[in-house]
């Protein structure tokens, strides 16, 4: 082979200097505009939130900040409507779900991952199958249910009975456990250990990561669920957040910085997680995929 | 195997299989019964063979919230195009890359009630989206955006999109940054421009994360009802512009009472979905094969 022939490399030199800073600064543009396109909403609603009765909503030019900043309007949500209890009702609902979420799931996915027993693969296809199902479809005879046969409507326990197990938390973790040598499981079980404590001792340290995933999708999906708690809460004092917030949105029709104050006090919580756990988060909602 | 019949593996499957069976695999049962029946959730059901389906099939609400539902497709496309793109743009190394990712990240675990209140609000009458337009002189009067017919499906659309343009971002930057440098390197030397080099290298790496993100953004379009209801309330908008299929079988269930009807809808939804995840999973294993 000829020098020649290698000369072509010479096409990915180090651009100058001068030139990558100058792109820098062209993109960083981009990800600001970008940026501002994605947080104006809530940068509006914030300061929605936080004007006074004279600062106009809109006006011609638009006011984007608050001349008189007040926090009347979060005062005046939380003397009219029962938020403390939407907030301890959401926390309650989405706490207990992932907790028992991640408890069933992984006991279920263990024997699916690491045992033989008659009708594994009935199982496995028969959850295969339920996975496809639109969650609405559920819905009819699922209000039938809370109605004639478990008595919790319009009660806490409506919303949260249905999500104690979830199909995709039985794959996911079916995975996790598939993962583990077999070895770890035969020594214990030479040693005497029964399935219970390889299950706790051994098996749930292990697969930790996987259950972070299982927790965040869980959290955040419970946090936002409105569509089967809508159909269920009623009364206002059982409501979560996202259903509070709609009935807020009826309460204050006239009154948009009373339901901007409503909207922030929504979002803040979970933006707050969000913040704390960056990585978990982003990891645990798209860690989901490789599946 | 002469493995003695043990109880273990069942008793570990049956927390979670009995939540599933009780609120997954009976109201799969449940609902298709009911959809050969008249029923109102109150009094008990009462058979009507295939009257229901008649009724569907001669209803202009219902064809025209199939319809929608199949325009509502059109988000899948442009899902894909935009959150490959931004993955593009966020896939360099700059300081402080992270920030901007985790900012676009936030529309994800906000919340469709919260943001779709935040929109509802800006594209109210008085809101600031007609006040910004009135500064610029681009329109002379406030528009009513959300009493629109021909506007609804596209708001609630890019209501859709906005949501979760973060999500597939990660999605797709997960992807990107599995495509070995030495791709690149390659395509430049082969005398690929930077949009040359994303065309023959990015798109081709992508396949896998295209093909997932085209099935689950689909199936979400076919089901969508939280956008149409948190921007245009309980009707759907003027004239059933928003009316969706999971948005009618709502109505129907819940608003007026006739559950019978709304399990036929959901019969016709079940039919659809299931055709959509088989055509998928038909297009991933091709994709698979011929790698």
């Amino acid at each position: 082979m000829q020098l020649a022939d290698v000369k072509p490399l010479s096409k990915v030199r180090p651009v100058p200097r001068w030139q990558r800073n100058l792109e820098n600064v062209g993109w960083y543009i981009i990800l600001s505009l970008l940026g501002i396109f994605t947080v104006f909403p809530f940068f509006w609603v914030l300061s929605t939130s936080f004007k006074g009765p004279l600062d106009p909503i809109v006006s011609v030019p638009p006011q984007f900040l608050p001349s008189d900043p007040t926090i009347d309007n979060y005062t005046r949500v939380w003397n009219m409507l029962p938020v403390d209890r939407f907030y301890i009702n959401s926390i309650l609902v989405t706490g207990l779900v992932v907790v028992f979420n991640m408890l069933f799931n992984s006991l279920a996915a263990y024997p699916l991952a690491k045992m033989k027993f008659r009708g594994r693969d009935l199982v496995f296809y028969l959850l295969l199958a339920t996975y496809v199902v639109p969650p609405v479809l559920t819905s009819i005879p699922g209000f039938v249910l809370a109605v004639k046969f478990f008595h919790y409507y319009d009660k806490i326990a409506s919303v949260i009975f249905p999500y104690l197990s979830s199909v995709l938390g039985i794959f996911l973790l079916r995975q996790a456990f598939k993962a583990v040598p077999d070895d770890l499981i035969d020594a214990a079980r030479m040693d005497g250990a029964s399935e219970l404590r390889i299950w706790w001792y051994i098996l749930m340290p292990v697969i930790r990561p996987s259950l972070a995933t299982i927790a965040i999708i869980t959290f955040v999906e419970q946090w936002n669920n409105f569509f089967w708690p809508s159909l269920m809460l009623h009364t206002r004092e059982n409501m979560t957040l996202q259903v509070g917030l709609v009935a807020l949105r009826g309460a204050f029709s006239n009154d948009a910085r009373g339901v901007a104050a409503g909207v922030v006090m929504t979002i803040v919580p979970i933006i707050i997680f969000f913040a704390l756990l960056q990585k978990h988060f982003v990891r645990g909602l798209t860690g989901a995929v490789k599946g | 195997m002469t493995k003695r019949f043990s109880l273990t593996p069942y008793l570990f499957l049956a927390p979670a299989l009995i939540i599933i069976a009780i609120f997954l695999l009976y109201p799969i049962g449940a609902v298709v019964y009911f959809s050969f029946t008249e029923y109102n959730i109150i009094n008990p059901p009462v058979w009507v063979g295939l009257d229901n389906y008649k009724w569907l099939l001669q209803d202009q609400v219902f064809r025209k919230a199939m319809a929608n539902s199949f325009i509502y497709l059109l988000v899948t496309p442009i899902i894909i195009i935009s959150s490959v793109t931004l993955a593009i743009i966020v896939n360099r190394k700059l300081p402080g890359i992270n920030f901007f990712r985790a900012l676009y990240f936030i529309p994800v675990i906000s919340g469709s009630i919260a943001v779709g209140t935040a929109w509802n609000m800006m594209l109210s009458t008085n809101g600031i989206i007609n006040g910004v337009l009135l500064s610029f002189g681009l329109i002379q009067e406030p528009m009513q955006w959300l009493a629109e017919p021909s506007m609804t499906l596209p708001f609630a659309m890019a209501l859709t999109i906005w949501l979760g343009l973060g999500y597939y971002m990660m999605i797709f930057l997960a992807g990107l940054q599995n495509i070995s440098e030495d791709l690149y390197d390659a395509a430049s030397i082969d005398g690929c421009n930077r949009l040359q080099k994303h065309w023959h290298v990015s798109i081709p790496g992508l396949r896998p994360q295209i093909t997932f993100v085209a099935v689950i953004s689909s199936l979400a379009a076919l089901q969508v009802f939280i956008e149409v209801f948190i921007l245009f309330g309980r009707l759907g908008g003027i004239l059933n512009s928003g009316m969706t299929m999971v948005f009618y079988l709502w109505r129907q269930a819940f608003e007026l009472d006739n559950a019978g009807r709304a399990s036929a809808i959901a019969m016709v939804l079940l039919v659809i979905t299931l055709a959509f995840s088989i055509l998928n999973i038909r297009f991933l294993e091709r994709g698979t094969e011929a790698e």
